[in-house]
């Protein structure tokens, strides 16, 4: 029985150690890891509660981050609870796993510290790893701050382990920005975590001798399709026990989660629809804007990123006030326009009002994303917003050095 | 057609690839098949193929019979029972009990040859003949044991 | 909102440093920050910790500040580093050194329209003394508790106890000796 491990109503943590402390309280009986910066401390931390007696699970050492996804695979399949972390190239490197853990319906969570891919080699953080997994159909929640890096993970587990969703979920959150910066946290007693997190239900458990089953079957052109339709339906319906879930949570703790976050939208004539700790930073911005200029600025931010939540996106955009929208990418665009800039498009195409968005491309290997940097691009939207039409090519860089780049322009309104 | 030793009413009854094609609402959950449609009471290691109430979905329910177009015979009196063919056959078509080698299973044979191929014995206890061939006229036609060139 | 910068090299203690005072700071219901700019720097290469503090919770993740406090832990840093960066007028200096406050600044042309804010202390020989080894992270802070008034001493020996609580009692000690000292003898 694993001992109790004494919390202060308030600790100052980083956001791994957030996050090692949710899967000691989830009680997660494998992690079967191959440590990376700057995701380490999660896995190290989950090692060190097992060595002092915190939890009764196993920590499986393995070869490699496939090996790694692969050894969660095989005891997700066994019927265990399991988790595990990574960032950058080992998340490239379980890419390939990932697809099969979901394919299989194998609820594991993934705690992902988002960090660029190389080349060049760099250790900080992007969101170029989150943007690898979109398609490889997991639920993608993001955490911003390091108390959200401690609520999130609890409720992955019973998001994905829930019997209508059954999926594979990973939980971001900012390399270095959130995952090395101690913030005041409030962690719940481990009797209260668990208790909401709930004991793990095996489906199809290959350990349960009564009722043997083969995991991993291959199929062809005839049966594959069906498959595949019938995962992403799952993933599609997963948004109701998300949903759900994030209100259990908030009666349990006050503490509200949205699939889409919205700050200061009512009235707000400009937007920034962003990821991550930005989110934070850029609803910051707002507020000092509307203070000392009057401008007025909105935040949207899609806290589940996978499946996307075009619904709400489109309810957030959908609104007269709103004129014009940026879409912040933290990742190399890669030869088309930022991932949450085709996503957010496609939803705010179906509004009423459909407002002028643009692209940004930022951040990038851990650049600075500063206040000022954030009022600059909702001035700029007040500009498209005054002056009728788009007033800059549709993708820009904020925060690069060198001349201006900018990529394809409108036809629409001049 | 000789469907080979311990057929059953389960063993083999549809050819692979006819199952009937349900729509992705009827797949099961992560491509997990079930071998039983039944909770078991007992330990199946412990119950014998031919005894085991196996699902649709468990392939000794298939057959791929109609995927060979020669067929390994065996003959008991040449057999010295060392589990060769058993071993290395990749598709669980020898038949043996408590080390006593009993035969084919026609119906999961796909006639590669693998068996005859390491058969210790001289002549060999398992040859291959045309599928067509009657197992009697097979076994009458078995050739003799080979001298050792001086 | 109080913000402070750390000028330190990997290994210095700067982060443990940072994430101790954030400790302390909240166990008095406020909210705080600490973070490192470190990445895959290894023992020796300079590097920044940062600590921000304020009555509301904290939502700026820009890592750029404009600090209130600037605490330099390593001697050579003040002379190669860009401590005055992004400063205001009323930012104070804390700066690790074994020359006189006048000999210092008399070195360092940037720190020369400031010298009623910067504030001199021996963090590296103090802990030398105490701890046995060149740890200037904890007596830096008993300086900072002096120059800023945040808390009294007494209160702030008892939670760094708290924060330290993991190490043997003989560490323990020592700390409090250094933080003692550096509180007396920072000038």
């Amino acid at each position: 029985m694993a001992k109790k491990f004494e919390l202060n109503e308030v600790e100052v943590w980083d956001g791994n150690y957030a996050t090692s402390q949710a899967l000691r309280q989830a009680q997660v009986d494998v992690v079967a890891a191959y440590p990376i910066t700057p995701s380490t401390p999660i896995v190290e931390g989950y090692g060190a509660y097992k060595a002092n007696g915190y939890v009764d699970g196993e920590f499986v050492m393995v070869e490699s981050e496939h090996g790694a996804m692969s050894g969660c695979v095989g005891a997700a399949a066994a019927g265990g609870r399991v988790a595990t972390a990574t960032s950058s190239q080992g998340f490239a490197l379980m890419t390939e796993v990932l697809y099969q853990a979901s394919g299989m319906r194998l609820p594991i969570v993934l705690c992902v510290v988002n960090r660029s891919l190389a080349s060049p080699l760099n250790v900080r953080g992007d969101h170029s790893d989150m943007y690898l997994g979109r398609d490889s159909g997991w639920i993608n929640i993001d955490a911003f701050n390091a108390q959200e890096a401690y609520d999130l993970p609890l409720c992955a587990f019973k998001i994905g382990e829930h019997l209508d969703v059954r999926l594979p979920v990973m939980v971001h959150q900012d390399g270095f920005t959130t995952s090395h910066k101690a913030q005041n946290v409030r962690p719940l007693q481990d009797e209260v975590a668990y208790k909401f997190v709930g004991d793990y239900v095996p489906v199809d458990d290959m350990l349960d001798f009564s009722r043997p089953v083969t995991h991993g079957a291959q199929t062809e052109e005839d049966w594959h399709f069906e498959h595949k339709a019938k995962q992403h339906k799952a993933l599609m319906d997963s948004t109701k026990v998300i949903d759900e879930v994030f209100k259990k949570f908030k009666d349990l703790t006050g503490r509200e989660y949205k699939r889409v976050e919205t700050y200061y939208m009512d009235d707000a004539e400009v937007a920034i629809v962003a990821l991550g700790s930005s989110v934070e930073t850029a609803t910051l911005a707002a507020k000092q804007l509307r203070e000392e200029e009057g401008i007025k600025a909105g935040v949207v931010a899609p806290r589940v990123f996978r499946p996307f939540p075009y619904d709400l996106i489109r309810d957030a955009l959908d609104k007269e006030s709103l004129k014009a929208v940026c879409c912040m990418d933290k990742s190399a665009p890669g030869g088309a326009m930022g991932a949450l800039f085709n996503e957010v498009s496609a939803a705010a195409y179906t509004t009423q009002s459909r407002p002028m968005i643009t692209n940004y491309i930022y951040g990038l290997g851990g650049r600075d994303f500063s206040i000022d940097e954030a009022k600059r691009i909702f001035k700029e939207q007040k500009a498209h917003a005054d002056a009728g039409h788009i007033t800059t090519p549709i993708q820009q860089f904020s925060g690069v050095r060198g001349p201006k780049l900018g990529f394809f322009e409108t036809k629409r309104g001049n | 057609m000789s469907r080979g030793v311990l057929a059953t009413e389960k063993r083999g009854v549809r050819e692979l690839g006819a199952e009937e094609k349900v729509g992705w609402d009827a797949v099961p959950q992560g491509v997990v098949l079930n071998s039983f449609d039944n909770i078991l009471k007992e330990n199946v290691s412990h119950v014998k193929p031919e005894d085991r109430d196996y699902s649709d979905f468990n392939s000794y329910t298939a057959t791929v019979a109609s995927w060979r177009v020669i067929k390994p015979v065996y003959n008991r009196d040449i057999c010295i029972d060392c589990q060769n063919c058993w071993v290395w056959c990749p598709d669980t078509s020898i038949i043996s009990r408590d080390k006593q080698m009993l035969g084919i299973d026609y119906d999961h044979c796909k006639g590669c040859g693998v068996c005859v191929e390491v058969c210790p014995t001289n002549p060999k206890s398992l040859l291959m003949f045309g599928e067509a061939q009657e197992l009697e006229d097979a076994l009458a036609m078995w050739p003799e044991k080979k001298k050792k060139a001086k | 909102m109080i913000e402070i910068r750390w000028h330190s090299r990997a290994g210095q203690g700067a982060v443990t440093g940072a994430k101790g005072l954030g400790t302390v700071v909240a166990t008095t219901g406020k909210q705080v920050q600490a973070y490192a700019l470190y990445g895959s720097a290894k023992r020796g290469a300079a590097m920044n910790a940062y600590n921000r503090i304020d009555d509301e919770p904290i939502t700026n993740h820009e890592t750029k500040m404009n600090p209130d406090y600037v605490l330099v832990i390593d001697p050579a840093l003040a002379f190669t580093d860009d401590i005055t960066k992004n400063d205001k007028p009323t930012t104070k200096y804390i700066i690790t050194t074994n020359l006189s406050k006048e000999e210092l600044i008399s070195q360092i042309p940037a720190l020369q329209d400031k010298a009623d804010r910067v504030y001199t202390v021996d963090a590296i020989q103090i802990s030398l003394d105490t701890i046995g080894r060149s740890m200037p992270n904890t007596p830096i802070l008993g300086a900072l508790m002096k120059v800023s008034g945040m808390y009294d001493l007494d209160f702030f020996l008892d939670n760094m106890k708290k924060v330290l609580s993991k190490f043997p009692q003989k560490i323990i000690d020592a700390n409090m000796e250094a933080i003692t000292r550096a509180y007396n003898e920072v000038k």
